[in-house]
């Protein structure tokens, strides 16, 4: 096991240190100056001189890249130009909104796509599994964007039922703030769900075809026992890969969501960022969200190992 | 029982060079497999009348995309205007219509970039093996390290607001999946017995590559492509939904939709115009894809 998590973590070290480079070279694709990009004609010449001097851009490339790297190293991501905080302190302030909606559509998503999937693979090819199956077409192909506006023209417009936009805190005003995050939460948990729902019912029915399923039931366990005990414990295995590999998506979703439905996120941020063609922010957050991506993965990897011994074999 | 003993029949057909007489049958098993499945004709019906509005745009559209008329905002879709009208007047229709154009164009385009990059890409670390496959493979895994929205995001803001931006950052966030999946067959054909046979009578590798490889990895690339030009669509109409992409008054699907969404309440028209040329797209485009797949690759249709 402990050679599974080394071998995984120093299968990620290469990676990290593209991404990394990747990142950096972003500035450098801009048509143009990019100091020009970044800030408007009418700017005096001395201030885009400074700003020049302030992000390096002067020095030759490589020494460009070791300053930036070195300043990573040390954990500094640089400095917005426009608010001139560090991306840190940015990023810090819009975590908590992102993660509560992230956990929010996770909820949501499981307990929605989970029984839809176990009822469509036992009522394989029937009417309850036409409907599983065609929820999660919908799902799927439903860009995130429009289901939102779809939301809040039911609920918000038309029934007034829920808030269409802004954010309160779930932890500091209560019920409140859990109804401000009902329409994003709905919105970015539906897609996920559908691929749960997908995945779970393909695993199931698979799973429902083993021999070992057969075993149990000549033994004589009652159909719940057998699903409950021998199934589902197998069939959610790849649901926890999908999981994981649906994290980009996710994030993705997020962003789509938070400009939406104005959710003061880091999805936002990045929104925002590359409309104030704030590079430096862009960069930062850009990382940030790339690193967080890649850990989790390494995260749903290792726990894989657990959760499947046979993984570990290999 | 019987259709899975024919089936998998037919993937042995597929990996010997097949003679003439079972080609024909092969393909005429192709077609009946691709009719089965209920729903492929009605995602062809979508994916041809997409195809139409696209190309035939400039007959059909019964207004100018762009043309504004203040003196009738805002109207409900009525005789004159079968979606309504905009916030500045222009004929919702219309403008559906021009932006089926953006829309395919951009599905495509950048699916076959990502084709034509991940292909060559795969069969140089799938041929080459040892470190260029290393270094090709670890470059694609840093690409998909990124939430693909979110790389899109970044890179079209660097490349600059506007179509050609849009397209390249999809092309290159949709290229590791081809590579992927010809760097598999890559490794898969290259044992096969007919290469060596091709080897042994002196062929050469680029020759190999081109008469036996790439053919016979195809088809799962196909299958690829025409499920990746659906979320390609659907990842255009975010991006211009969110600003980048074609520019105002250009009318694109996303933008259509973001442009409408101050108008939910007075007209929602606005936003399910679009929003419902979009959804049936992607739809229609997902069931030809679904087809495609159960037909060309019968392993892969449970």
């Amino acid at each position: 096991m402990l050679r599974l998590v080394l071998h995984r973590i120093a299968a990620t070290i290469p990676v990290l240190l593209l991404v990394t480079a990747g990142i950096f070279s972003l500035l450098h694709l801009t048509p143009g100056d990019p100091i020009d990009v970044m800030m408007a004609e009418s700017v005096d010449a001395t201030v885009k001189e400074n700003l020049r001097k302030q992000l390096g851009l002067d020095q030759p490339i490589a020494v460009q890249y070791l300053t930036w790297m070195g300043r990573l190293v040390r954990g500094d991501l640089g400095r917005s130009i426009r608010n001139g905080e560090p991306v840190i302190e940015n990023v810090g302030r819009r975590i908590r909104p992102s993660l509560q909606l992230a956990l929010f559509a996770m909820t949501i998503s499981v307990t929605v796509a989970i029984p839809i999937g176990i009822i469509s693979a036992l009522r394989h090819n029937r009417t309850a599994d036409r409907v599983g199956t065609t929820f999660a077409l919908f799902g799927i192909c439903m860009p995130n964007f429009l289901l939102a506006l779809l939301l809040i023209f039911l609920f918000g417009v038309t029934l007034r039922w829920l808030p269409i936009s802004g954010y309160m805190d779930p932890l500091e005003e209560g019920w409140d703030g859990v109804r401000s995050l009902v329409l994003p939460a709905v919105t970015l948990g539906l897609a996920l769900a559908a691929v749960i729902t997908r995945t779970l019912r393909s695993s199931l029915l698979e799973a429902l075809a083993e021999d070992y399923v057969r075993t149990a039931r000549a033994k004589g366990l009652s159909e719940w026992l057998v699903i409950r005990g021998h199934v589902l414990k197998n069939a959610l295995i790849p649901v926890v890969t999908v999981l994981g590999l649906q994290l980009g998506t996710l994030i993705g979703g997020a962003v789509i969501t938070e400009y939406v439905f104005a959710l003061p996120g880091v999805g936002r941020l990045v929104v925002d960022a590359v409309f104030a063609r704030d590079y430096p922010l862009v960069q930062g957050v850009v990382l940030l969200i790339a690193v967080g991506f890649i850990l989790s993965n390494l995260l749903v990897d290792i726990l894989y190992g657990f959760i499947d011994p046979r993984i570990r074999v290999r | 029982m019987a259709s899975s003993i024919r089936e998998s029949g037919f993937a042995d057909a597929a990996s010997v060079a097949a003679a003439p007489a079972t080609a024909r049958s092969r393909r005429w098993d192709v077609w009946r497999r691709a009719a089965r499945a209920r729903l492929a004709p009605l995602g062809a019906v979508v994916l041809l009348l997409a195809i139409a509005a696209a190309i035939g745009a400039p007959f059909l559209a019964p207004y100018d995309p762009l043309k504004q008329n203040l003196g009738n905002t805002l109207a409900a879709p009525g005789r004159a205007h079968a979606l309504g009208t905009d916030n500045v007047g222009r004929d919702v229709l219309s403008r559906v219509i021009w932006g089926t154009r953006v829309s395919l164009v951009a599905g495509i385009v950048s699916v076959a970039m990502a084709v034509v990059a991940g292909t060559l890409l795969g069969l140089l670390a799938g041929y080459a093996g040892g470190r260029v496959d290393g270094i090709v493979m670890r470059l694609m895994d840093a690409v998909l390290s990124f939430p693909p929205l979110v790389l899109a995001l970044a890179l079209g803001a660097v490349l600059g607001a506007g179509l050609t931006g849009v397209l390249i950052a999809l092309g290159v966030v949709y290229t590791p999946t081809f590579a992927r999946l010809m760097r598999g067959q890559v490794l898969t054909i290259k044992a096969r017995d007919y290469v060596d046979a091709a080897r042994a009578l002196g062929a050469s590798g680029f020759q190999i590559a081109c008469r036996h490889v790439v053919p016979n990895a195809a088809t799962p690339i196909v299958v690829q492509a025409s499920l990746s030009v659906a979320f390609a669509i659907l990842a255009e109409a975010s991006l211009s939904f969110l600003g980048l992409g074609v520019q105002p008054p250009q009318a694109s699907w996303g933008s259509m939709i973001n442009a409408g969404r101050g108008y939910l309440q007075q007209a929602p028209w606005i936003v399910f115009g679009p929003g419902a040329a979009l959804f049936i797209t992607v739809v229609g485009l997902n069931f030809v894809g679904d087809a495609l797949r159960d037909a060309l690759d019968p392993r892969l249709s449970r």
